[in-house]
C-alpha cells in the first residue's frame, strides 16, 4: 500500500474507510471510535510501522509493522517516549522534541532519518509525522507512519543482493550525505560494522570530495552535478574506523528512488595500485637517474625507431635539445645501421635480432644537428616495457679513439719503417765501408815503413776507425735483425740453447778458465737462435767483465707468479753501479773505456730487444765489486726439459 | 777489358763484377794468392755473356776455367747470366761460383736451383776475404779436376 493512501487513511478516516458507518456523538467520542475501528485495520499492516503518540510523544498505540520493524512488543513500548527510536546523538540535539514541534506547527512532516531498533541496530527510515487535532483544533497527539527504507521494496532486496555481490565496497548515500545502505566489502574496507555506518554522514568515511559532489550548487541540480561524475573514477582518500587513511577510487551513479535521488558509490581500495604506481615511478626515476649518470650518450628507442627517452649526454653529443629529439626517428641522428637492426626480418624476431647485438660494439656514424658527422660505437640492450620492447642504445663518441687508433697505426708503421731503414742503411753502408776498410788495410800492409812515420800513423787511425765502424754497423744490423729477421716462437729447450751458446763461447771460456754451472732448464716458447744469442751475450759479458781470478757463472730458472720462467745469469765479476742499471740496456751505451774493454755497447740492447720480443722483461741486480745477476723471463711451455 | 793470350800453364777466371773497388780488391788478393791466374773482368751481365760467347770485341776471349759471378749487376742481372750459362750446352760445364754480398736465403736457394756450383758470401773483413780467395784457389783451381775442353784461340 502506497504511503499516500495510508496518510489519507489516518488523516481523513471518514473518507478513507466508508465502510465505517456509525457517526460519532462528539469529537472526542468520534476520535476514540475511529481509533478503535482503524486500529484493527492498521494493526494488521506488516510493511509499515504505524503508531500514535500523545502530545508529549509517549507511544499510545503500536501495530504489527512497528513491532516487526522496530523489534518492540506493544506492551514493551506503549507508555514510553518515542525518543527511544532515535540515535543518542539526535536525542542530544533535541531532535524528537523538535520533530513534534514542527509537526504541530505544520500539521505534517515528512522526512528520512535514522531509527534505532530495540536491539540497538539502526536503519534508515522514511517517516511521515501527522499532527492529530480534534474538531476544535486542539492537539490530541501524533501519528507516525514509517518504513524501513533498506527493505522497503522487493526490488530493494534484489538491489541489496547485487550490492553484496559487487567486488568493490558499495555505499548508497542520500542527498543529505547520509549513508543509507552499504555492503560487506564496505564494512571490511572501512573497518565499521554496518549499523555503525547506516545513517552516518558519508564524510566520516570519505572526508573530502564526495559529499561536496552531492550538493547542488546555484547553477545546477544535484542530478546534473552527478551526471557529470558518472562513469569517471574519482581518486579520494578513505578514512577507516581506526583513523588510518587509504587511497580509494570511487565511481558514482545516481539512483532515482521514491526518496529522491540516491547515489550509489562503488569504492575501490587502490592502495596496491598506488603502491605499484609509486614503485614504477621510482623505478622510472631510478632508470632515468641511471640514464643521466651514464658517461655515454643514452638513447631509448621503440621498435618503430622513434626516440622515447634520452639523456643529457645525448643532447650534448648530437647538439639537439631534448624536446627536439623525443618522438623523432633515430635515423635523424644515426642515419645508418641502427634502425635497420630494430626491424625483424622474416626469420627472426626483433628480440632475437637484438639479442645477437647485445654487448657487441657496433661502429657507426652519428649525425649532429649542425650536419657534421662523427664516429660512434653503440651498444644495444633490449628493455621489456608495457609499450613493447624498447632498445637502450649506449652511444660513445669514438672520435678520439679513432684518432688514437690512427695515430698508433701510424706510429707502428713509422716504427717499422725506421727499423727497415736502419737495416737497409746499415746494410748499404757496409759496402762502401768494406772498400774503405779493405784498401786502408792493404795500404797499411804494403806501405808500412815505405812512407814517413806520419803516414804510418794516419793510416793506422784510418784502419782502426774503419774497423770500428764495421763492427758498429754489424751490431746495428744484428739489432735490426731481432725484429726484422726473427723466427716464430716455438717449443725450445732452453738447456739446448745454453749448450749451443757455450759452444760458441768455447774460446773465451777456455781462455778465462771460467767455471760454468747451471740448474736443469725448462722448455720455453722461444726463437731458438735468439735465445742462444741472449745466453751468449750475457755469459760473454760475465766472462769479459771480470776481476782477476776465476770467473764463476751460474745459470738457473724458476717459475714465477705469472707462470713464466725467470732465468738468471749470476756472476762474480766487476758488478755494476745501480745508477747504470737502465743505461746498460740502451744501444751503444758503454760503461768502460775502449782501452779497458772492447765492444760497441750492443750486446745488452740486443738481449733486451729479444726478451721484449718474447713478451718478457730483462733486468739486473748488482753491487759494484760483488758480481751481477741478470734476470729475464720467458713464457713457458708445459713441463721441464 | 784486357785479356791476355793464353798459355797452357795458367788458369783463366772470369770475374763478373760491376764495382771497380771489388774488381781491384779481388785482383790484388788473387795476385797475392796465385800468380798463375789470369783474371778477366766483365762489369755487367751483357758483357759477361759476350765474353763467354766470344762476341764482338771478345772474339778471341779464352774459355774460362772458373766464373766468379756477382748477383747484382747492371744491364743483365747475375741470376739471368747464371740461367743463360746453365742453359747453354757449351758453357754449362764451366764451374760457376756465386760471389756476392747478399746473404739472402732466397738468393742462395735460387742460385742453387739455377745450378750454381757453389754460393759464397763476400766477407766484410779483408783478412776473411783473403782466406776465402785462398779457399777458392785451393779447391776450385787446385784440387778440383776440371774438364779439359779448352778451345781458347
Amino acid at each position: 500500500m502506497p504511503l499516500e493512501r495510508l496518510y489519507d487513511l489516518v488523516h481523513d478516516p471518514g473518507n478513507a474507510s466508508a465502510k465505517v458507518a456509525e457517526a460519532p456523538n462528539s469529537a472526542e467520542e468520534a476520535l476514540r471510535d475511529s481509533e478503535e475501528k482503524y486500529r484493527m485495520l492498521l494493526d494488521e499492516i506488516q510493511d509499515y510501522a504505524i503508531f500514535m503518540l500523545d502530545p508529549q510523544g509517549v507511544v499510545v498505540s503500536w501495530n504489527a509493522g512497528a513491532e516487526r520493524i522496530k523489534g518492540y512488543q506493544a506492551d514493551e513500548i506503549v507508555g514510553h517516549n518515542f525518543s527511544v527510536f532515535f540515535p543518542p546523538e539526535d536525542i542530544k540535539q533535541g531532535m524528537p522534541e523538535e520533530l513534534l514541534r514542527i509537526t504541530a506547527t505544520n500539521g505534517r512532516h515528512e522526512f528520512q532519518g535514522m531509527r534505532v531498533r530495540k536491539d540497538g541496530s539502526r536503519f534508515l527510515a522514511s517517516i511521515i509525522f501527522i499532527a492529530l487535532r480534534d474538531l476544535a483544533g486542539n492537539l490530541r497527539g501524533f501519528s507516525e507512519i514509517s518504513r524501513d527504507l533498506s527493505e522497503s521494496k522487493e526490488s530493494a532486496a534484489k538491489y541489496r543482493g547485487l550490492l553484496e555481490a559487487a567486488p568493490d565496497a558499495m555505499v548508497v548515500v542520500n542527498q543529505g550525505g547520509e549513508i543509507v545502505l552499504l555492503n560487506v566489502q564496505a564494512e571490511k574496507q572501512f573497518g565499521y560494522r554496518r549499523d555503525e555506518l547506516i545513517g552516518q554522514k558519508v564524510k566520516n568515511i570519505i572526508p573530502q570530495g564526495f559529499a561536496e559532489r552531492l550538493i547542488a550548487d546555484g547553477t545546477r541540480t544535484a542530478a546534473e552535478a552527478l551526471a557529470q561524475q558518472i562513469g569517471t573514477g574519482i581518486e579520494l582518500n578513505g578514512h577507516r574506523k581506526d583513523g588510518s587513511e587509504f587511497p580509494i577510487e570511487i565511481m558514482l551513479s545516481p539512483l532515482e528512488s521514491t526518496e529522491g535521488i540516491l547515489v550509489t558509490a562503488a569504492i575501490r581500495d587502490i592502495s596496491v595500485r598506488k603502491a605499484v604506481e609509486k614503485h614504477l615511478g621510482q623505478m622510472e626515476g631510478r632508470y632515468r637517474g641511471l640514464l643521466e649518470a651514464a658517461p655515454d650518450a643514452m638513447v631509448v628507442v621503440n621498435e618503430g625507431g622513434d626516440i622515447v627517452l634520452l639523456n643529457v649526454q645525448a643532447e650534448k653529443q648530437f647538439g639537439y635539445h631534448r624536446d627536439e629529439l623525443v618522438g623523432q626517428k633515430v635515423k635523424n641522428i644515426i642515419p645508418q645501421g641502427f634502425a635497420e637492426r630494430l626491424i625483424a626480418d622474416g626469420t627472426r624476431t626483433a628480440a632475437e635480432a637484438l639479442a645477437q647485438q647485445i654487448g657487441t660494439g657496433i661502429e657507426l656514424n652519428g649525425l649532429r644537428k649542425d650536419g657534421s658527422e662523427f664516429p660512434i660505437e653503440i651498444m644495444l640492450s633490449p628493455l621489456e616495457s608495457t609499450e613493447g620492447i624498447l632498445v637502450t642504445a649506449a652511444i660513445r663518441d669514438i672520435t678520439t679513439r679513432k684518432k688514437t687508433d690512427a695515430h698508433v697505426l701510424e706510429l707502428n708503421r713509422s716504427n717499422e719503417e725506421l727499423g727497415q731503414f736502419a737495416y737497409v742503411a746499415s746494410h748499404d753502408l757496409q759496402e762502401p765501408l768494406r772498400m774503405v776498410a779493405s784498401f786502408t788495410e792493404l795500404l797499411a800492409r804494403r806501405y808500412k815503413g815505405k812512407l814517413d812515420s806520419d803516414a804510418d800513423e794516419f793510416i793506422s787511425f784510418a784502419v782502426d776507425g774503419a774497423r770500428r765502424m764495421q763492427r758498429l754497423i754489424q751490431d746495428l744490423l744484428a739489432y735490426s735483425r731481432v725484429a726484422t729477421k726473427g723466427n716464430d716462437l716455438l717449443r725450445t729447450s732452453s738447456e739446448e740453447a745454453l749448450r749451443r751458446a757455450l759452444m760458441n763461447l768455447r774460446g773465451a771460456i777456455e781462455e778465462s778458465s771460467a767455471l760454468l754451472t747451471h740448474d736443469p732448464l725448462p722448455t720455453v716458447m722461444a726463437d731458438e737462435r735468439q735465445l742462444i744469442q741472449v745466453f751468449q751475450n750475457l755469459i760473454g759479458n760475465a766472462i769479459k767483465y771480470q776481476n782477476p781470478g776465476v770467473p764463476r757463472i751460474h745459470i738457473s730458472a724458476a717459475r714465477n707468479a705469472d707462470k713464466k720462467w725467470t732465468f738468471s745469469v749470476k756472476d762474480n765479476g766487476l758488478g755494476i753501479d745501480p745508477q747504470y742499471f737502465e743505461k746498460i740496456f740502451v744501444i751503444f751505451q758503454r760503461l768502460h773505456k775502449r782501452d779497458e774493454f772492447s765492444g760497441t755497447g750492443i750486446g745488452l740492447a740486443i738481449c733486451k730487444r729479444i726478451v721484449e720480443r718474447h713478451g718478457g722483461t730483462i733486468s739486473v741486480e748488482s753491487q759494484l765489486g760483488h758480481g751481477s745477476t741478470f734476470t729475464f723471463d720467458l713464457a713457458g711451455s708445459e713441463g721441464k726439459s | 777489358m784486357n785479356h791476355i793470350e793464353v798459355e797452357s800453364s795458367h788458369l783463366d777466371i772470369l770475374l763478373v763484377e760491376d764495382s771497380p773497388g771489388d774488381v781491384r780488391l779481388t785482383k790484388e788478393v788473387f795476385r797475392d794468392t796465385n800468380i798463375d791466374i789470369h783474371l778477366h773482368v766483365a762489369s755487367d751481365g751483357v758483357e759477361a755473356m759476350a765474353f763467354l760467347r766470344r762476341e764482338g770485341e771478345h772474339v778471341s776471349a779464352p774459355r774460362p776455367d772458373l766464373i766468379l759471378l756477382d748477383l747484382n749487376l747492371p744491364k743483365m742481372d747475375g741470376r739471368v747470366v747464371l740461367a743463360n750459362i746453365k742453359a747453354d750446352a757449351n758453357l754449362k760445364s764451366i764451374p760457376t761460383v756465386i760471389l756476392t754480398t747478399s746473404e739472402s736465403e732466397v738468393d742462395i736457394a735460387r742460385s742453387y736451383r739455377l745450378q750454381a756450383n757453389c754460393y759464397l758470401s763476400k766477407p766484410v773483413q779483408l783478412e776473411a776475404f783473403e782466406n776465402l780467395v785462398k779457399s777458392i784457389n785451393d779447391f776450385w783451381l787446385t784440387k778440383v779436376k776440371l774438364p779439359q775442353q779448352r778451345q781458347g784461340g
